[in-house]
């Protein structure tokens, strides 16, 4: 009987994170329209997208090996785990253990490496450009991120994502969540680290590392990043608000209400804001850091939870 | 069998391969494997949770009995000693072969068994004097295996600076086992916690042994000896024998006491190591460098959880030391499997291509599959991803860190930089193995060589699936390796329980494990089937519409590396050389970026120049001609009587000092008078 409320358990969690991720973007995307004035593409938008690249045929490089198909594939479950780790306020995570969030850390990192590799496979110098910044400006963010994570495991006193995630920030909640919000622009590659619109292949990071793909392997990546920033605006609304204490209800609406915050904080920067100078970026990383440092200085002061 | 027989017929194996690899290659290797095999045997039984193995002989060697002793934490590293030797030699079978080295390769094969043997030795020695001969032995053996390409010159002058610095460790060694031995009047090795007199002495281990490990910065000779050994060697150096400078420590620390800014120092150092160590790697152009100073930054990431450990020892046994002690031992054979594997792929590039440049290579992994398959999974596992075995000892130590930042304790304020520290390196470890697997294996071959590259045999072949199949076996069922770390963890450490009954905190990691590998390996199967489903097709990389890409239209290793380049310009100090293409119809544009040994070059060589300059200076002293030599000794005898006439206080002279050699004085031996000798 257990195993199959277990099973339910993590199809359901499962159908919302692959269900809901895609949402994310039609939001974004119709905040920066609301702000240009414009009408924009509907909110679903990425549904549509997915349902027909999945239908459509693939152009392979001449030059990439399978591993151009499987790297998408690797980097789409990697995130999908490390969202299942992830606990949904009250209702917990679909497994969870002592030193979870640094198997998320590394998931995340599978995910890196798999996408740098498949981008790598077309021998293009633009996927180089991507890749090669993707895997350096990673070193800055993962010192954040991990930075942010200590400040979490001292304020709660614990390091499984459950427990650390449950209590309030405190005192430090606006720092580690201006650093995290930082850390979510530049992991999934938004303003003013990168533009996802641009269609200027020099300039640009994430986009440019999948410029060769197409078809379903695309579906994955698309699919795969709107998981990763629906992933990153769960975590930051769980590390400010005391999510894990309420009632389901309200539990479920402060959630929805945080990534909804996010999200529409994304748009709003990606409309009034311009991308970075590349040399400007890791400056603006470094800045993530020492928000995420302070507020774990903050921690550290305040006292015993 | 038990373990005395069975270490019994290694030694004897390995010792008749020494003779036997002279002449007979084939069965120089029977040889070989037997005594790997039984030398396994020997460390299973020990650590699977047999008695500790111990052997005192009323025979002497050098005045001392022999004393052997194969408990759980030699045991681990004898299991790694045995598996690496054993594959090395297998694949140094094809690698390395009569036919094409007819100067070296018999050599390459007995001292392949001298050296198994030395760091058998050094394993096993209870015994100051026989672990220091063991020792040398070992570094002078690991020497010849350095420089059988000696007609090289960069090999010759990799070989020096490996004997000069390794010889500097040994002075180190010589120093720390001579003081203990006055101190504790024997040279006999066993735990002794209790005298604290001893702690001072770790200092001296910690250079001894960090020479030997490469740590920062004495790492100075590991990258040269590293890269410009054969690849076999290159692969149980890098696997095997800096771990046993590793074993020094952990072995040291854990039978003496330590100062109370040991662990402190060990964590600084060891994130240090791993931070730059990586920084040099991920700007190297020669694949072995890169691979030799990612061995750096591993040894970076031992040490911390040693430091970490000797840490929690002091904190009352925190628990967080356990995690990160079972942590940094775990890495000793995670590291030595992939990073044998590593450096196994790049022996078979070098032999298909002839050139170690990535800049050269490109688009292998059409001509050689398995290598480029191979390769790829020691990358994952190398840059610590998940489900490999990587991630299972950086995961336990990085826990270990963790749960000591959050015990909000002293030990805080360690763990937090060089948690900081260690992820930052392991971003980088990641760019840098994405770097090297991609400029050699994807893309376009960039050159003849790389066009003309080949798949290699069977021989090279199997010694790296069998290390591909160690990584894959820790990374999906740790649990099953647990209680052999936990034996050697238990042996540093013997009131820490990592019993049966102490839950193994990997094993949710194998459930995950398991199914990560499942599910991904579904993922990709179902993606390529939707993929072909829906038709596909191959035509050109994209590139902005330019119709004719060419090979060397692709990103560089040096230009993927460039933004962290940039990062750490100040310590890596690259030199360029360009020159811009000039008129209408330039003839000619070079740019070439280098990055130079900083550390040796700029740190240590001035500092070696003036001790040349004082030593040539001193030198003129002696220049051969006796009345100047008779006034020495007249200066000498009026300077010393004049000393005793004027300071001589019977009391001082009657104290015993400190670093007195136990046992009565000896009478000075008459050959021992020195011989000048007068210069040319």
């Amino acid at each position: 009987m257990n195993l199959v409320i277990a099973f339910i358990d993590v199809a359901a969690r499962l159908a919302a994170w692959l269900i809901l991720a895609p949402l994310l973007p039609g939001i974004i995307n119709k905040v920066k329209a609301w702000v240009a004035g414009r009408r924009g593409p509907p909110v679903l938008q990425l549904y549509y997208d997915l349902n027909r690249l999945r239908k459509k045929s693939v152009v392979l490089s001449e030059l990439a090996s399978p591993a151009f198909v499987a790297g998408p594939a690797v980097a789409w479950v990697a995130v999908l785990g490390a969202a299942l780790l992830l606990p949904l306020g009250p209702a917990g995570a679909a497994l969870s253990f002592r030193g979870d969030v640094l198997l998320v850390i590394y998931l995340l990192a599978l995910a890196r490496f798999a996408t740098a590799w498949a981008a790598l496979e077309t021998g293009s110098a633009f996927e180089g450009m991507g890749a090669a910044r993707e895997v350096s400006y990673a070193v800055l963010s993962e010192a954040a991120l991990i930075t942010a994570i200590m400040a979490l495991c001292i304020h709660s006193g614990s390091v499984t994502l459950v427990t650390m995630l449950t209590p309030a920030a405190g005192a430090g909640a606006a720092l580690l969540g201006a650093g995290l919000f930082a850390v979510l622009l530049a992991e999934n590659c938004r303003v003013p680290f990168d533009d996802p619109n641009t269609h200027l292949e020099l300039t640009m990071i994430h986009e440019v590392m999948i410029l060769d793909h197409s078809g379903p392997p695309l579906a994955a990546i698309l699919h795969g990043a709107s998981m990763k920033l629906l992933l990153f605006a769960v975590l930051l609304t769980e590390a400010v608000l005391p999510v894990g204490n309420l009632p389901p209800f309200a539990a479920a609406g402060a959630l929805a209400g945080g990534v909804l915050i996010v999200t529409v904080g994304v748009g709003l920067i990606e409309s009034l804001l311009a991308r970075l100078a590349f040399r400007r970026v890791p400056l603006l990383l470094t800045t993530a850091f020492l928000l995420c440092l302070f507020a774990l200085l903050v921690a550290w002061n305040g006292g015993a939870a | 069998m038990t373990t005395g027989e069975l270490l019994l017929i290694a030694a004897t194996g390995i010792a008749a391969s020494i003779i036997v690899g002279l002449r007979a290659p084939r069965a120089w290797l029977v040889l070989t494997f037997t005594g790997t095999a039984a030398a396994l045997a020997a460390a299973i039984a020990v650590l699977a949770g047999g008695a500790e193995w111990e052997w005192k002989s009323e025979f002497l060697v050098g005045g001392e009995s022999l004393h052997l002793r194969l408990d759980g934490l030699s045991a681990l590293f004898f299991a790694l000693l045995s598996v690496i030797s054993a594959a090395g030699a297998a694949y140094a079978h094809e690698y390395w072969t009569d036919a094409e080295k007819p100067e070296s390769a018999p050599a390459s094969r007995s001292w392949w068994s001298v050296m198994t043997l030395a760091l058998g030795l050094v394993l096993l020695s209870s015994n100051g004097l026989h672990f220091l001969i063991a020792w040398e032995l070992f570094a002078v053996s690991s020497y010849f295996l350095v420089t059988l390409e000696r007609q090289r010159r960069e090999v010759r002058a990799a070989g020096w600076l490996y004997l000069a610095s390794s010889h500097a460790g040994t002075l180190c060694l010589f120093g720390f086992f001579a003081t203990m031995a006055s101190r504790t009047g024997s040279w006999e090795l066993g735990p002794m916690r209790e005298q604290v007199q001893l702690a001072p002495l770790f200092w001296l281990a910690l250079a001894g042994f960090g020479v030997k490990a490469g740590m920062f910065p004495v790492h100075i000779w590991l990258p040269s000896a590293h890269s410009n050994a054969p690849s076999h060697v290159s692969a149980i150096m890098s696997g095997v024998t800096i771990k046993i400078g590793i074993y020094g420590l952990m072995r040291f620390t854990g039978w003496l006491p330590v100062p109370a800014s040991a662990p402190w120092t060990v964590i600084g150092i060891g994130a240090v190591t791993a931070l730059l160590g990586i920084a040099f790697g991920f700007a190297q152009n020669d694949i072995k460098r890169l691979l030799a100073y990612c061995s750096v930054e591993n040894i970076g990431i031992i040490l911390v959880g040693l430091g970490v450990a000797m840490l929690g020892v002091s904190h009352g046994n925190a628990l967080w030391g356990r995690l990160a002690l079972a942590g940094a031992l775990f890495h000793v054979w995670n590291h030595g499997l992939f990073k044998s594997l590593l450096f196994f792929g790049a022996g078979s590039v070098l032999h298909a291509t002839g050139t170690r440049e990535m800049s050269r290579l490109g688009g292998l992994w059409r001509a050689m599959p398995w290598t480029a398959a191979l390769f790829a999974l020691g990358a994952a596992a190398i840059s610590g991803l998940p489900p490999l075995n990587g991630f299972v000892s950086e995961w336990l130590v990085y826990l270990g860190l963790l749960e000591a930042v959050t015990s909000r304790g002293s030990a805080a304020w360690a763990a937090m930089p060089a948690l900081i520290l260690l992820g930052m390196a392991g971003a980088l470890a990641l760019a840098s193995f994405v770097k090297a697997g991609s400029i050699i294996f994807l893309g376009a071959p960039r050159t003849a060589a790389a066009r003309h590259a080949h798949e290699s045999g069977f021989w090279m072949r199997w010694p790296m699936l069998a290390l591909a199949g160690g990584c894959v076996a820790i990374g999906l069922v740790p649990v099953f390796f647990w209680p052999a770390v936990g034996r050697a963890a238990g042996i540093w450490q013997a009131s820490w329980p990592y019993g049966p009954d102490s839950p193994a905190p990997v094993s949710p990691l194998s459930v995950v494990h398991v199914a990560l590998a499942v599910i991904a390996g579904l993922a990709a199967a179902g993606l390529w089937w939707l993929a072909r489903k829906n038709g596909q097709r191959r035509g050109k990389t994209w590139d902005c519409g330019y119709a004719m890409p060419a090979a060397r239209m692709q990103y560089t290793g040096g230009s993927f590396a460039g933004i962290v380049a940039g990062w750490f310009s100040w310590l890596l100090q690259p030199e360029r050389r360009s020159q811009r293409p000039r008129g209408l119809f330039p003839a000619a544009a070079l740019r070439v970026e280098t990055i130079p040994e900083t550390i040796l070059e700029r740190v240590i060589e001035p500092v070696a120049d003036v001790i040349m300059q004082v030593a040539t200076a001193a030198r003129r002293l002696q220049h051969g001609r006796l009345q100047f030599y008779i006034a020495y000794l007249l200066v000498g005898l009026s300077a010393l009587g004049t000393y005793v006439a004027l300071g001589s206080d019977p009391n001082v002279a009657q104290q015993r000092s400190p670093l007195r050699l136990a046992g009565p004085p000896a009478a000075y031996p008459a050959s021992h008078a020195s011989t000048w000798r007068a210069s040319p």
